[in-house]
């Protein structure tokens, strides 16, 4: 290897050095700094600023339950960031931060499914949200120009808020109000008229200009009425009673007892006589893993084989008309009570006959 | 991302093998391995972008489509997620028509919203989509301008260019190291899988959803982890790029030296990727029983100290002269010290007598194993000096220092490690150093000689697995001049010894257990010395 | 068809949303002794004889899927009910669910105890905030009334329902992107195996029924099988509930047995009593399937094996239908807006296909196509076909295909009004083939 380029030996200081090599390159300013953002940017309020909102003892109560819910503290994930968004109205990075905390995941992790489902806000709307269907059967119903009716008289461009902060439009995937077509959410109800001072969402009724007036007048006497939109449960009220999650913290829940319910008994055990002796045919189960088959001898019942449970037939040999045949099944662990007794019959002749003696089969016991 | 508990089974040589179809003729293949995997033992490379044998299996990229026969006829599968059973029959685009239009329909799509911006990559060369596309792409485009493209990137991140196209990100400073290219990225999701399943800790992740997914760390976080220049390694795509290898070389200009990192006693396999005589870039090299793709930081950027600080050479004959006359002389090995050099002291140690004992190792602390290219022991060649019964270790050193009247640091930067521990050796009157680097040590000492590192020599070290990896030289030596520690042991012994594979025998002179290999048939990733059950 | 036949709906509109309303018309009647003397087995069995088939879309018998889930496996049973409709024109459990809570909530115990499970979740979608509240109320009620909670009725069975909030995500409906979204995830379908009903929702075994298929049960428990058998077709039993909209004179949610025509169901009075304007074509079981031609219409049937005859699917029953004033660039245009926006973005031929095909059919909108682009659209289509994990792409995919053979004619009418719609596109330079 010959002397490398570059390399010069201060002899000095008995040190070589170096003229060249890798060298970080200059780095330039990023592209939005030089062409600028083509979207704005949401300032994010800090932690202290959404601490009060979320540190409550409503909240506190709210997140225990929802805690208890599930075996594993990430399952309440979705329902932490819906309680975060209603204190809020929409979901800051902290308060992403601070339901992702409370689920143990990472942060990351929490951002992630945060941006994933639509519905939750990263920036601040109006006070009603309005939301419009555009989907395929609102859009055959005119969907679109109910939208463009809409921006004209709140005089709004897609994605903007009106002055006074009434009003936001989004243009939604279906709201599953077909029957209603064009249908439009309002916040969180379904709206496509008013009627007693409620908003309605009646079978055929459907969204029309006129309506939509209405329902705008009505969330404007809605404003004028309530300075703040009185407070609405986000995830439906809570339940009372309920145990949670076996497990899970603040759950009072046991897991199921396996023997809850009764042992599963054979079905249908029906049997023919023929030259080879008593076929037994069956309706089992796939939950069964063994079956034995008893015979009755003299009013004792004896075993007389254990045909398994993947093939469906067990022949006895010796079986004659008029004996008596019952099955037990075990799953897993547990033995099912005994089948009902089946008395074995002659099997029809070969060729159909032209009234088979169908053989009742001796069923479980009907229910209900 | 779904599922996250699914780690690839990999072949092994002792994997059973089983009898499948591909393309109407038998093959026999490991049988405890997916599809892709076990075509791959076979010679059929299967193109894939997600995949990666040692994250979890995400199946999202649907590249690496084969066609099955099943009870309900031919059907699309991935091979990267279906287990090999035997009897499967296999159609590969050797003989379907369907997954060759499959492949090249994922291959198209793929490339659909991804710039074409090879010529400024830094990823054109090695990138996998680039080898996708000319395997199983289409060769004409259907991108018609009208349509338009639709490039990822962070809304925050996005702007208008000058053609009035809305763009994603460039450049995003993601991390301390990694710069981000927000539309280059195709949602493999490798790097949330490295960072979440390997790594440990999640701080990347795929936000928004459908063609508008980027690839984000929380907002206001950076991405930043002792690994994190592993993710440059698992994207396929020219997303995330190292800082330090931005615009540094073109890939296909560099060479590659298989080698070891010899700053940990697991003995991470690297590449060391040079050209013109200068390291550009060290990347893992593959070892399933090591490292397996993985390298750490420091590990990767100590190259770039390589070259600076370094002695020239010395006079061996002064050198010579220091050892000579009466006291002893304590020998200290440094822990990158290979194989060769440790047979090369234990000659010169046998011919000093009862005069000379060795020492290895410095004051540097030993940590904990991080699990992935690690074991947190400075001494990397710890076990392979055991084969010379060269134990004791520099504290032993530091508390026998008085009986010494020469100490030798041969690539051990003892007062570089711990000053104030070292200073218990500045009884010792007579310090010679013989050590690559101008360190602290070299400095604290009054004659120095200087040699190659241990990225530009050849040789062996054992692991702290007992595995007995081979080093190679890599052509970056700053001075011709330059001998490896060992030859110039061996000369100060009175031997002249320059290759390693020489050095390699004798020291199977005195470690049995080398006697049994021969140097050059060392393999790549390392040999399992005798009567040592890997850990 | 009268309300006492009604397997789902019959008490709509008797404002049944109170638990003493709804036992007054003969609610929880099936929660009694009789049903706890039934073995998980039996209780399986009447399901499979009845032959109730899932109403998800799939129509897979709800009783071999309960069979498939494993006992004594250690691992605690989930019953999760997907309440996560959003397919266009579907809104049948926005309805179920706000008219008839306890109806689910009593079809739920049974589907427990048929199972085993300690814990079941109605997974509701987030816009379903009334659905959300009226099902919370009806579980308070349940609780305090003893239905629900630990030892019901004093058997040893223990039961919690929990309802969870979606958050938007039309692909949750797909059932394991439905688990994952239930574990706090992104709603991402998972690959299969391990299929739900052994490593569902926090690996154990899950079962994800459809709304109206758990809303059947207390039908099907307080009726005779041969009732729920005598109804429908030879193959697929009972009744159905449809949801018809667009261009009929009374859209809404009808039940109806299985089999009955298609054209009844559009023109009868007592569904939809007609057709507005001229029928240009209808979809049969919601926006992922492909339409049907007016012909095609005269004798199919509302069942599986009609839909599948005629090349399209029976779905979720969600009937929409079309008159000549619309085209059917258009309506793929909204289908395809649609299914850009609601892939999960997982898979690559999904996540950027999806957004092609919008694009290209976006471009043929606004006067830009050109011949050959009928083609492309085919071409993509074809890209999606098996390569994904899910069937949302297919989901495009098929009516893609279908909808450019069927109105061809609309598409060269809008590809016609660009005027060098003939010339060739403006093609990108590189054509690897001749290098490589």
């Amino acid at each position: 290897m010959s002397h490398i380029t570059g390399a010069i030996q201060d002899v000095a200081n008995n040190i070589l050095s170096y003229s060249k090599g890798p060298s970080p390159v200059e780095v330039l300013p990023g592209a939005v700094d030089q062409c600028g953002h083509a979207n704005k940017i949401q300032k994010q309020p800090t932690w202290g600023e959404i601490a009060p909102l979320l540190e409550t003892a409503d909240v506190k109560i709210r997140v225990a339950d929802l805690l208890s819910r599930y075996p594993v503290a990430q399952g309440a994930l979705l329902e932490v960031l819906w309680v975060a968004q209603d204190a809020i109205g929409w979901l800051p990075h902290e308060a992403i931060r601070w339901a992702a905390d409370i689920c143990q995941c990472s942060a990351p992790h929490a951002y992630g499914v945060s941006t994933f489902y639509t519905m939750y806000k990263h920036a601040p709307t109006g006070r009603f949200l309005l939301q419009f269907c555009h989907n395929i059967s609102c859009h055959l119903r005119g969907a679109e120009s109910m939208l463009q009716y809409a921006r004209r008289v709140l005089d709004l461009k897609p994605g903007e808020t009106t002055k006074d902060g009434l009003f936001t439009i989004v243009e939604v995937e279906c709201l599953a109000a077909c029957g209603n077509a064009p249908a439009m959410i309002v916040n969180d109800d379904f709206a496509t008229n008013v009627e007693n001072g409620e908003l309605t969402l009646k079978p055929g009724e459907c969204l029309t200009p006129e309506r939509l007036d209405k329902i705008l007048q009505w969330c404007r006497d809605r404003a004028a009425k309530y300075p703040k939109e009185p407070p609405r449960e986000v995830l439906g009220g809570m339940v009372k009673g309920h145990g949670g999650h076996p497990g899970a913290p603040g759950a009072t829940a046991k897991p199921q007892v396996s023997d809850y319910a009764p042992p599963s008994p054979v079905l249908g055990v029906n049997a023919l006589v023929d030259d080879n002796g008593a076929t037994l045919t069956w309706k089992g189960a796939p939950e069964f893993t063994e079956i034995t088959v008893e015979k009755n001898t003299n009013g004792t019942w004896t075993e007389v084989g254990k045909p398994g449970v993947k093939d469906k037939q067990f022949v006895d040999p010796e079986g004659k008309i008029g004996d008596e045949y019952r099955m037990i099944a075990v799953s897993g662990t547990r033995t099912a009570k005994p089948s009902q007794v089946c008395k074995a019959k002659a099997a029809p002749p070969p060729p159909p006959p032209p009234e088979a003696p169908a053989a009742a089969p001796a069923t479980a016991k009907k229910a209900g | 991302m779904s599922n996250h508990y699914n780690m690839p089974h990999l072949p092994t040589a002792k994997s059973p093998r089983v009898t499948i179809e591909v393309d109407g003729q038998n093959v026999e293949v490991p049988g405890d391995t997916n599809l892709l995997e076990a075509l791959k033992a076979v010679g059929i490379e299967t193109p894939h972008v997600c995949y990666h044998p040692y994250l979890p299996v995400s199946g999202n990229c649907r590249q690496c489509l084969v066609e099955t026969e099943g009870p309900r006829g031919k059907a699309l599968i991935i091979s990267c997620f279906t287990p090999v059973k035997e009897g499967m029959k296999i159609s590969t685009p050797r003989s379907s028509e369907r997954v060759k239009n499959a492949r090249a329909a994922v291959s198209e799509f793929m490339l659909l919203n991804h710039p074409l911006d090879c010529p400024i990559c830094d990823k054109a060369g090695e990138c996998t989509l680039q080898e996708n596309y000319v395997e199983a792409g289409k060769d004409t485009s259907r991108l018609f301008p009208e349509v338009g493209k639709n490039y990822h990137g962070n809304p925050d991140h996005q702007f208008y260019d000058t053609k009035g196209q809305l763009r994603g990100g460039k450049r995003v400073d993601i991390g301390p190291r990694i710069f981000l290219d927000e539309e280059r990225c195709v949602q493999c999701d490798r790097c949330v899988r490295f960072m979440r399943d390997v790594a440990g800790d999640e701080q990347l992740q795929l936000a928004l959803r459908a063609d508008k997914t980027y690839i984000t760390t929380f907002p206001g976080r950076k991405l930043d982890h002792e690994y994190d220049l592993c993710v440059t390694d698992v994207c396929p795509t020219g997303a995330m790029t190292a800082k330090y290898f931005r615009f540094q070389q073109r890939v296909w200009m560099l060479s590659r030296t298989a080698t070891i990192s010899m700053d940990d006693s697991l003995g991470a396999n690297i590449w060391l990727d040079h050209n013109n005589g200068y390291i550009w870039r060290v990347m893992p090299r593959c070892n399933p029983e090591v490292n397996r793709t993985w390298i750490s930081n420091t590990s990767r950027l100590a190259f770039q100290q390589f070259t600076k600080d370094r002695l020239p050479v010395g006079n061996l004959d002064a050198l010579k002269k220091a050892l000579e006359g009466e006291g002893k002389i304590a020998f200290v090995l440094g822990g990158s010290a290979t194989n060769e050099d440790a047979a090369a002291l234990k000659t010169l140690v046998n011919k000093l007598g009862n005069r000379a004992e060795v020492f290895v190792g410095t004051f540097a602390p030993v940590g904990t194993p991080d699990g992935l290219s690690k074991s947190g022991d400075p001494v990397a060649n710890r076990a392979g000096f055991a084969l010379f019964g060269f134990t004791q270790t520099a504290e032993d050193l530091a508390k026998r220092a008085s009986e010494f009247k020469t100490l030798v640091s041969l690539s051990a930067d003892l007062w570089g490690s711990d000053a104030s521990k070292a200073k218990a050796l500045e009884v010792i009157s007579d310090r010679i150093s013989i050590s690559a680097k101008n360190d602290e040590t070299a400095k604290k000492s009054s004659t120095v000689y200087g040699v190659n590192h241990w990225s530009e020599v050849s040789g062996t070290m054992v692991n702290v697995n007992s595995i007995l990896q081979k080093l190679n030289a890599a052509p970056t030596s700053p001075d011709a001049e330059l001998a490896p520690l060992f030859s110039v042991l061996f000369a100060l012994a009175g031997e002249d010894v320059t290759s390693a594979a020489i050095a390699f025998k004798k020291a199977g002179e005195f470690a049995p257990k080398l006697a049994k290999l021969s140097f050059d048939a060392i393999h790549s990733t390392g040999e399992l010395l005798d009567g040592d059950a890997a850990v | 068809m009268q309300d006492s036949m009604k397997v789902c709906t019959g008490n709509f509109g008797k404002h049944a949303q109170s638990i003493e309303a709804y036992k007054k018309l003969g609610g929880y009647s099936t929660i009694s002794k009789s049903l706890f003397e039934m073995s998980q087995f039996e209780v399986i069995d009447r399901v499979q004889r009845a032959g109730l088939r899932g109403r998800g879309g799939a129509g897979f018998p709800t009783g071999m899927k309960w069979s498939f889930v494993p006992r004594n496996t250690g691992k605690p049973v989930y019953i999760v009910v997907n309440a996560d409709e959003g397919e266009g024109g579907t809104y049948k459990d926005h309805f179920l669910l706000l008219e008839d809570p306890h109806r689910l909530i009593e079809g739920l115990i049974i589907a427990g105890w048929a199972l085993g499970a300690r814990t079941a979740y109605i997974y509701a979608r987030g816009e379903f905030l009334p659905c959300i509240e009226s099902v919370n109320k009806a579980l308070n009620e349940a609780y305090a009334a003893g239905y629900l909670g630990e030892n019901i009725m004093g058997t040893k069975f223990s039961f919690d329902i929990f309802v969870h909030r979606g958050a938007g995500a039309y692909i949750c409906g797909e059932e394991t992107a439905l688990i994952n979204s239930l574990e706090g995830q992104k709603g991402q379908p998972r690959l299969k195996p391990p299929f739900p009903a052994v490593a569902g929702a926090w690996a154990s075994p899950t079962c994800v029924n459809n709304v109206e298929t758990i809303m059947s049960l207390p039908w099907i428990f307080s009726h005779p099988v041969e009732e729920y058998t005598k109804m429908g077709t030879p193959r697929a039993h009972g009744t159905k509930v449809f949801c018809v909209s667009g261009d009929v004179k009374r859209p809404g949610l009808y039940e109806a047995p299985l089999g009955t025509p298609l054209m009844e169901m559009l023109t009868s009075e007592e569904y939809c009593q007609g057709i507005i304007g001229n029928l240009k074509g209808v979809i049969p079981g919601g926006s992922s399937c492909p339409p049907l031609l007016p012909e095609e219409c005269q004798n199919a049937t509302l069942d599986y094996e009609c839909m599948a005859s005629l090349k399209t699917m029976f779905g979720s029953g969600a009937i929409i239908v079309f008159n000549d004033t619309h085209n059917a660039v258009d309506i793929l245009d909204v289908l395809g807006h649609f299914y850009s926006h609601e892939s999960c973005g997982q898979c690559t031929p999904c996540r950027e296909g999806t957004g092609f095909a919008k694009r290209v059919l976006d471009s043929i909108m606004r006067g830009e196509g050109h011949d050959g682009d009928i083609e492309l659209l085919q071409g993509i289509s074809a890209g999606f076909g098996g390569t994904t994990i899910c069937p949302l792409s297919i989901s495009l995919g098929g009516p893609l295909n279908v909808y450019t053979r069927k109105y061809r004619a609309d598409f060269e009418e809008y590809i016609a009004k660009n005027p060098n719609h003939a010339e060739p596109r403006l093609r990108p330079t590189v054509r690897l083939g001749a290098y490589w």
